[in-house]
């Protein structure tokens, strides 16, 4: 059967199924939908870093503009959750958009621009000044919509998506365009790839990704602050999960997430004092000596990972 | 004399925030003086500068408390010292690095984890509370520049400052070690034919710009008044904000950069100050979308 | 052999009947409680925690807490997670110990920004909240009867013996024009709002001349003390948190300012660290909250000031979390809770809360009087206004101001 066939169900469907039976065994509910988040944050990392080698220093920009999309429908137009969802994904992609110039920059400076915009970006929600639109330093506070089950049903359908969005670009002409600017954006070109058009499909799609997570992240939780809807935790977790796992793979971000935000959740409770200094280190380690991820070694093996 | 109110205005307030955001801008040229070298030698993203600036902080700050250790003193010492442990954390981490694919985009999180480690040394060693040391230690009360009133720790501060870049001009332009460290910023591969010793050249920049960070973190309690172990985030993406609208390379890029951004700041403090920390983040995007180079500079960002 | 067996049959049946008669009282209340081991919060975070355990440890050294639905001493048992100041990380552990650890009191950390996140989620689970220190005024709403504050009074009252010593005091020292510049958060984005409400309300010919709200993580206030200057006020109120109030009076001292009168809220609420990073010279004359911890209130129930601080010091030797005004409503918090159990018809959160309204304005501890409103909003232990002054040997000192019938002196104005 189709590669890409096979890949959904060795991968997409087993994650989502466990996922979705989950709450019926565990009852911290929150901390589940965490882990969902977490996937598809760290999948939509893979997107843009993974297959076009840019990273998104302030993916959180993305989330955050989602969560106050998503709120800002509901609070000013009473707007029911999807619609106000697909608002949030607007919003993302149309931040994406403007950010889009950013591509001239090369590696380093366009992850810090990127980072500059996403922190713009916190600065303006939460300014005093809008705080009639936005809530400004005050928090957002939706109510009426709290429904966590079904916001969770929704996240899981999103991650789904968002498998599939991965799944296919691992076993398309798209994908591979995409790793081929990744290792060298002139070749590619003369190739007769076009580029331009290229990254930023990716880079719209990475961001519409985070955007409608940030979207139901809002109708999840319904109370936050903006630095709660903005903190660099989101962008370092994505990355890190990403990354160690092994990017431009599906199962590489899965498997980051499964073991280093579980690690997290367990040091978090049990040894919370060493665990900036573990996490620290253990992301350093990964660099040097891992920088390729978990799947890279059995792709060296020759193992086809999905 | 002119009475009328707008002039009041401009001779107070406008005025007042021109020569402050100057003088306080001058300490974010510091800041931002050691990250140039760094990034322009090593083409390394050191998301722990401000980590560096924070234990020089701490460092002035014991120095103070135990041994009443001015802070002049102290930076001297300090900057010897992180100099000296800079040498080690090259050989350990950048040799490593620069094997990789891409090295750029992996410092910043490489850098990222040594952020978090030391932030996490520093509250296990330190506590999370607030510390700072007496304004006394270094200057008591105001001074007068062109008829407006300014902290004299601020003076002292962009007086090291100024001291400082005179310092790095030098060293990159007078000296051996400078002509070769600036031949690696223009061209490493290059470098390396010609036979230029890369690592021996960009440790010993790592170590003088992590000696910079610590000794601008010395001064740090009289600027920024509170320190703490979490302080180093907000300062390192301000001095990229400073880097970046100079120019790599050139310590005079760095200066201005400096300069504008205090400057700035301190303007919009006055007239639209809670869009105040907005600023940066919007000229930062701004000059490196607009004009690559900096300002002053030749080297170029483009993809 | 058959005696035997009428021995182990009566025997078993006593265990039957005793079991059926204990069988509606817990072995133990499990407390679930957050707390701030690091991060921006932890300073408030760790004086709030450490003075619940010392409360915990006391009523478990006497066998237990006595609770009124079982007419007997249960033993408590605390279910403690750090949440590292991180308001995600708090949601999650809060939903832990409702649905995972099944608590049967919800305690929630110290400070609004942490509290926040479990008002929804308390609601949501109808889990009674007990709110230690979050004043935040949107918390409280007359719909939502799971939260009640207990240390701290709502952040809409907090500044009333401020602004009514300005109102009523201030026209008679010359105080009628004043500045006001705070920080924009919850915290004290709220006790902003309420000054100013109170004063223009008041109509006693005070104004404010100045009002400008700045981002909290403002770290240089030269320019601000400049602009100030040129409003020439009688009076400048500065509200932020403890880095904010370190910054202002440090910048003050650098630039030479003089301000006839300065209010700030943490050199009363956390007068070490601000002696310590400011100096007891940038203190003095400096107005501020009187906390619970230098006011000798009478209790008539719990520890006195002096006895709590003498069983602080025994049991946290080390010196590494400071006492102060955090540490009593940690231990507040413990004593209204031991109050409310006594009283309470059952361990079902809607009883807890009836138990609550119950102890309601009756109960004086050593953090003041025990008040809440309909919602249950704090509005009792109401934090007088004083004035730090020097006390001769190098320190400084509580003076209690307004209001006068717990005034220990007369204020100094303008400032020397």
């Amino acid at each position: 059967m189709p590669r890409l066939l096979r890949h959904v169900l060795a991968v997409l469907v087993p994650v989502i199924a466990v996922l979705a039976a989950l709450p019926a065994v565990y009852s911290n509910h929150l901390l589940l939908f965490n882990f969902v988040v977490f996937m598809g944050l760290a999948q939509g990392v893979n997107v843009i870093y993974g297959f076009t080698g840019y990273l998104p220093f302030g993916y959180v920009g993305f989330f955050g503009t989602g969560a106050y999309g998503f709120s800002l429908m509901v609070m000013h137009l009473h707007a029911p959750p999807l619609a106000a969802l697909a608002v949030a994904g607007a919003a993302a992609m149309m931040l994406g958009l403007l950010l889009t110039p950013l591509f001239r920059l090369s590696g380093a400076y366009f992850s810090i621009a990127n980072l500059a915009a996403a922190l713009a970006v916190l600065q303006v929600v939460s300014n005093p000044a809008l705080e009639p639109i936005t809530g400004g330093p005050y928090g957002v506070s939706l109510s009426g919509v709290y429904a966590p089950d079904f916001a969770y049903a929704t996240a899981l359908a999103i991650l789904a998506a968002t498998l599939l969005l991965v799944i296919y670009l691992r076993n398309s002409r798209f994908g591979l365009a995409l790793q081929a600017i990744r290792e060298d954006a002139i070749s590619a070109a003369m190739a007769g790839i076009d580029v331009v058009r290229a990254r930023i499909i990716a880079w719209l799609l990475s961001a519409l990704i985070a955007g409608l997570m940030g979207g139901v992240f809002a109708w999840y939780v319904s109370v936050f602050y903006a630095d709660t809807a903005f903190q660099g935790e989101f962008t370092i977790f994505a990355i890190v999960f990403a990354l160690f796992g092994g990017t431009a793979t599906v199962l590489g971000p899965i498997l980051g997430v499964v073991i280093l935000y579980g690690i997290y959740n367990t040091i978090g409770i049990t040894a919370p004092q060493y665990f900036q200094l573990i996490y620290g280190c253990l992301i350093m380690g990964l660099v040097l000596f891992l920088p390729n991820g978990l799947t890279s070694l059995l792709r060296r093996r020759g193992i086809d990972v999905p | 004399m002119l009475s009328s109110p707008l002039a009041t205005e401009i001779v107070n307030g406008l005025f007042f925030s021109l020569v402050g955001g100057l003088i306080y801008g001058l300490y974010f040229s510091l800041i931002g003086l050691g990250l140039n070298l760094i990034f322009g030698v090593m083409r390394i993203v050191n998301l722990a500068h401000g980590d560096f600036l924070m234990l020089g902080a701490f460092a002035a700050y014991f120095a103070f408390e135990f041994l009443s250790a001015s802070p002049i003193v102290s930076a001297l010492f300090v900057f010897a010292l992180f100099a000296l442990l800079a040498f080690p954390l090259y050989y350990a981490l950048v040799p490593r690095l620069l094997t990789a694919r891409d090295p750029e985009m992996l410092s910043i999180i490489l850098f990222f984890g040594l952020s978090q480690v030391i932030q996490a040394l520093a509250t296990i060693s330190f506590g999370t509370s607030e510390h700072s040391i007496p304004g006394r230690a270094l200057a008591v009360g105001p001074m007068a520049i062109l008829g407006q009133s300014f902290p004299k720790t601020w003076v002292i501060s962009a007086g090291v400052s100024a001291v400082a870049v005179v310092g790095i001009y030098l060293y990159l332009y007078r000296t051996r070690i400078g002509y070769l460290t600036r031949a690696v910023m223009v061209h490493r591969e290059e470098a390396v034919s010609t036979g230029i010793d890369v690592h021996r050249v960009s440790a010993i920049a790592f170590g003088i710009g992590l000696g910079l960070a610590a000794v601008a973190g010395v001064f740090a309690p009289f600027m920024l008044n509170v320190i703490t172990p979490a302080m180093g985030v907000d300062v390192t993406i301000t001095s990229f904000t400073v880097i970046v609208i100079g120019s790599l390379g050139n310590p005079l890029g760095t200066v201005l950069g400096g300069i504008l951004y205090g400057v700035s700041y301190m303007v919009m403090q006055r007239y639209l100050s809670s869009w105040a920390n907005l600023l940066p983040y919007l000229v930062l995007i701004a000059v490196l979308l607009v004009r690559p180079s900096g300002l002053l500079g030749r080297q170029v960002r483009r993809a | 052999m058959f005696r035997r067996s009428l021995l182990g049959l009566s025997l078993v049946a006593l265990l039957g009947f005793g079991s059926a008669l204990a069988a509606e009282a817990p072995s133990e209340i499990k407390l679930g409680t957050l707390y701030a081991s690091s991060g921006t919060f932890a300073s408030i975070s760790m004086p709030v925690h450490l003075g619940l355990k010392l409360w915990m440890d006391q009523k478990n050294a006497e066998g237990g807490v006595f609770v009124r639905a079982f007419n007997k001493k249960i033993p408590l048992k605390m279910v403690e997670y750090d949440d590292q100041s991180n308001t995600a990380t708090a949601a999650t552990l809060y939903n832990q110990l409702i649905t995972q650890d099944k608590v049967d009191v919800l305690i929630s950390d110290s400070g609004s920004v942490l509290t926040s996140v479990a008002v929804p989620i308390a609601r949501d689970h109808k889990m009674l909240l007990i709110d230690q220190t979050g004043t935040g005024a949107k918390f409280f709403s007359p719909d939502n009867p799971y939260i009640v504050l207990i240390a701290d009074p709502v952040s809409s009252i907090w500044p009333k013996p401020l602004a009514d010593f300005l109102t009523h005091d201030g026209p008679g020292l010359g105080i009628k024009r004043v500045a006001m510049i705070y920080a924009t958060n919850d915290f004290t984005g709220t006790q902003a709002a309420a000054v100013r409400k109170f004063v223009t309300e008041a109509k006693a010919g005070v104004e404010l001349v100045y009002d400008e709200g700045i981002p909290t993580e403002t770290s240089n206030y030269t320019v601000y003390i400049n602009k100030i200057q040129s409003a020439n006020p009688d009076a400048v109120i500065h509200l932020g948190y403890a880095t904010n109030d370190i910054a202002f009076l440090r910048s003050l001292a650098d630039s030479g300012a003089q301000f006839k009168m300065l209010f700030a809220i943490y050199p009363g609420l956390e007068t070490e660290l601000l002696e310590k990073n400011v100096g007891a010279k940038g203190l003095e004359h400096v107005f501020t909250y009187v906390p619970s911890s230098e006011l000798e209130y009478k209790p008539d129930f719990g520890m006195t000031l002096t006895e709590y601080k003498d069983a602080w010091h025994k049991k946290y030797p080390d010196g590494k979390v400071e006492f102060g005004f955090n540490s009593v409503a940690g231990y507040t918090t413990g004593l209204v809770l031991e109050k409310a159990l006594g009283e309470t018809a059952s361990l079902d959160q809607l009883d807890l809360r009836k138990a609550f309204d119950a102890v309601s304005g009756k109960l004086k501890t050593i953090d003041g009087l025990f008040e809440i409103d309909a919602t249950g909003a704090q509005i009792g232990s109401l934090t007088p206004l004083g004035q730090l002054v020097p006390d001769g040997k190098g320190s400084i000192k509580f003076v209690s101001i307004y209001p006068h019938d717990t005034a220990t002196g007369k204020p100094v104005y303008p400032a020397p």
